[in-house]
Parts: C-alpha cells; sequence; structure tokens
C-alpha cells in the first residue's frame, strides 16, 4: 500500500536559512519518490515570524493522512513544548513525520529522542566560537 | 499625481474594489494563446479539430475524468510555457493597465499557472488565502485570464479591501480555524468576479481570494500571473528564480551599469 502524506514548506527563512519554495517542493517530492510515497500538494506555512498555524492544519488533517513529510526538521516549532505536542500527536495516531532534506522519519519516542537532540545542537551552535 | 483622468479612474476602481475587470488590450494576443491551447488539447486527447473552441473548453470534462485532470493540466501548462512567445502575449493583453497600476518597468512570474476546474470536482481548489500569507510581495498584482466565460461557482472569489482589514486586525483570532470555518466566517462578504472571455482581471492578491467546487456545468479554464515593479520590494519570490524583469528602461539599464570613476 502506498501511504498518502502532505507536504509541508515554509514562506519565511527559518534558523537562518531561506529555500525558495519550489525548490523546497522538489526536495519533497523526490523523497516521496524514494521512500514509495503519495505526495500530496504542500501546505505552505504562513509568512509571519513564528506562526505555525498551517502546521496546526495539517496536524489537524493528519487522521485523513499517513504522514506529513516537511522540507526540514528546522521547520518545527522553536518552543520545545510545541514540538513535544507536535511528537505526541504524530505517535499518538501512529502517522509519520518525515524531514526531507535531513532524510529522518519520526513514529515512535526514540525518534523524537534524536530530533530533539539536533535541536539542541543546533540552538547551541550560534553560542559557539566560529573560525 | 500627475495620472491622467482615466489613470485616476482606473487606480481608483482598484483601490476601492481589490480588482478591476476590462476588455483584454490586445484580442490577437488573447486569440493567439486561446489557438495554442486548443492545439495542444487537441494533441494531448489526440483529438479531430472539429469543435468550436469555447465548447472543446466548457465540455472538456466529457473527456478527462477528475483522476486524470492533474497529469492533463501538467501536460497542457508545461506545453504552454515552453512557447517563446506566450509570456510576451500574455503581458500584451494587460499591458496598458499594468502600467498604470503598476508601472512600466515590470517584473513578471516565470511561468504562467493555469486552473482547470471541472463541474463538481473538488481536488483542484484553492482554500481561502491571500498569496501574502505565504511569502508574496505585497507589491504584486495578479493577472488573471479565463479562456472561457466565468460566472457564478465557475469564478473565484475575491473580499473586499474593507472586510480584508477587518481580517487582517484579527488574524491571530481567526485564523486559528480552519480554511473552511475561515471562509464560512467570511462568505457571506466576498464578491465572486465575474468575467468572461475577452476580459481579463487584475486583482490584489493581499486580498482573501479562492475558489469553491464550480458548481456551474461547465469547465473553468483560466491562468493567472503576478507582476510587480522592478525596482518594489521582493518577497520569498526572488528575483530570477520566480520573477523576471521585462521591460526595464534604458535610463534603468544606464544606471545599473554606471560606476563613479576610480581615483
Amino acid at each position: 500500500m502506498i501511504l498518502k502524506v502532505r507536504g509541508y514548506i515554509f514562506s519565511r527563512s527559518f534558523m537562518g536559512e531561506r529555500v525558495p519554495q519550489h525548490v523546497q517542493n522538489l526536495v519533497i517530492r523526490d523523497y516521496c519518490n524514494r521512500h514509495n510515497l503519495h505526495y500530496l500538494l504542500s501546505a505552505t506555512e504562513y509568512a509571519m515570524k513564528g506562526c505555525h498555524l498551517m502546521l496546526e492544519q495539517v496536524l489537524n488533517e493528519l487522521p485523513e493522512l499517513d504522514g506529513v513529510v516537511a522540507y526540514s526538521l528546522f521547520q518545527l516549532p522553536e518552543e520545545t513544548s510545541a514540538r513535544q505536542r507536535l511528537y505526541d500527536k504524530v505517535i499518538q495516531l501512529n502517522k509519520q513525520f518525515h524531514f526531507a532534506v535531513e532524510g529522518l522519519q519520526m513514529n515512535d519516542c526514540q525518534e523524537c529522542d534524536r530530533i530533539e537532540t539536533l535541536w539542541r545542537v543546533r540552538q547551541t551552535l550560534p553560542f559557539c566560537q566560529t573560525f | 499625481m500627475f495620472l491622467t483622468e482615466s489613470e485616476q479612474q482606473i487606480s481608483a476602481e482598484y483601490q476601492c474594489q481589490g480588482y478591476i475587470i476590462r476588455p483584454v488590450a490586445d484580442l490577437s494576443a488573447l486569440l493567439w494563446i486561446r489557438e495554442q491551447f486548443i492545439c495542444l488539447i487537441q494533441d494531448a486527447l489526440e483529438l479531430i479539430p472539429d469543435e468550436q473552441p469555447d465548447v472543446l473548453l466548457n465540455t472538456i470534462h466529457e473527456r478527462v475524468s477528475s483522476a486524470n485532470l492533474n497529469a492533463f493540466r501538467l501536460k497542457i501548462i508545461r506545453g504552454i510555457n515552453s512557447l517563446d512567445n506566450f509570456r510576451s502575449m500574455y503581458f500584451r493583453v494587460a499591458q496598458p493597465y499594468l502600467e498604470t497600476l503598476v508601472g512600466n518597468e515590470l517584473s513578471m512570474q516565470l511561468r504562467v499557472n493555469l486552473s482547470i476546474q471541472l463541474p463538481g470536482d473538488d481536488s483542484s481548489l484553492l482554500p481561502i488565502h491571500a498569496d501574502t500569507w505565504s511569502g508574496d510581495s505585497p507589491f504584486e498584482v495578479v493577472v488573471w485570464l479565463p479562456l472561457v466565460d466565468c460566472y457564478g461557482r465557475k469564478a473565484m472569489y475575491l473580499l473586499p479591501p474593507e472586510p480584508a482589514a477587518q481580517l487582517n486586525q484579527e488574524f491571530a483570532q481567526r485564523a486559528v480555524a480552519s480554511s473552511e470555518e475561515l471562509y464560512q466566517a467570511i462568505s457571506h462578504q466576498v464578491q465572486w468576479l465575474k468575467v468572461k472571455y475577452g476580459e481579463v482581471l487584475i486583482f490584489n492578491q493581499s486580498l482573501p481570494h479562492g475558489n469553491r467546487v464550480n458548481t456551474e456545468p461547465e469547465t473553468r479554464w483560466s491562468m493567472n500571473c503576478r507582476f510587480k515593479g522592478v525596482f518594489t520590494p521582493y518577497g520569498d519570490k526572488k528575483i530570477g528564480e520566480f520573477f523576471e524583469p521585462i521591460t526595464l528602461r534604458a535610463v534603468s539599464q544606464a544606471g545599473m551599469r554606471y560606476h563613479l570613476p576610480k581615483l
């Protein structure tokens, strides 16, 4: 059975990165092809800083989907508690959350920990000395 | 302002309504565009050319199922965008109106979009949105060009500037709802835009808009393409990757090349 997944892209920069929307879609489409996922047109997050309303709508739609493929895991909310709510929902509904550019997939607590570790490191890096 | 009377009129109409609808500025360009579409459709569906263009377009749902619609649409849109003159023809149908509303040094979207809405089909809907919410610059306009008469639910809707400003103020509270709930909340305020074949619609894409299931007995065919001033602020849709200058003027060309003499 081919799983139906909704794409999720950003229309603003995230963690100092900016990727054109059509490039985000290309990466997601390629990821879906390689993982045999049926890609449904991406929801585009609003441009307003800190906004995750489209992500909320995708999560509301989750019962009718098999999962979500975001362009990057760093498009998740910056607040730890908001990310935790997302993980809980995905696991509780027995769905999948994929991150195309990192090639990661999350559908259990172990994967959540792995993603949270990446988040903590990423949030720490700006305070590290650079050469 | 040193605008002519007709420029003032069109500008006031755009600001008041959020859109203008006018006869296409170059009918031969529109006819050329529609002819290219007919050729592409005949080729894609292996049809013998024996029908009037408007009949073929309006009844395409008799030949293309909802399941095959996206593949068909992609084939047509790739075909039309690959034609050398297409974007130039598209520009010509709206040129004087764009020059009045936007300016005479314009950037144009690289690829024109196509919407085909079969009667009763819910697979190609655009839920209520403003393009600016997903990163478009408020300095852009959309040129919306139908290939058939668009009326009733075969058309698109737009939320006029006044209720749109109200929605903007209450966005944090109201946008938490789903797109459908948001639409239901403002459905009594939206305006359905009747645009006949031979007319062009130019609208402010920062006003919420979208479409619903086409409950009319005919298929909608419409294209949309964004234009902005070359030197106005860009949003997430950047110069080069999404927009390209199409009418740069000599003085700007010279200015961009100019360097002060080195000492």
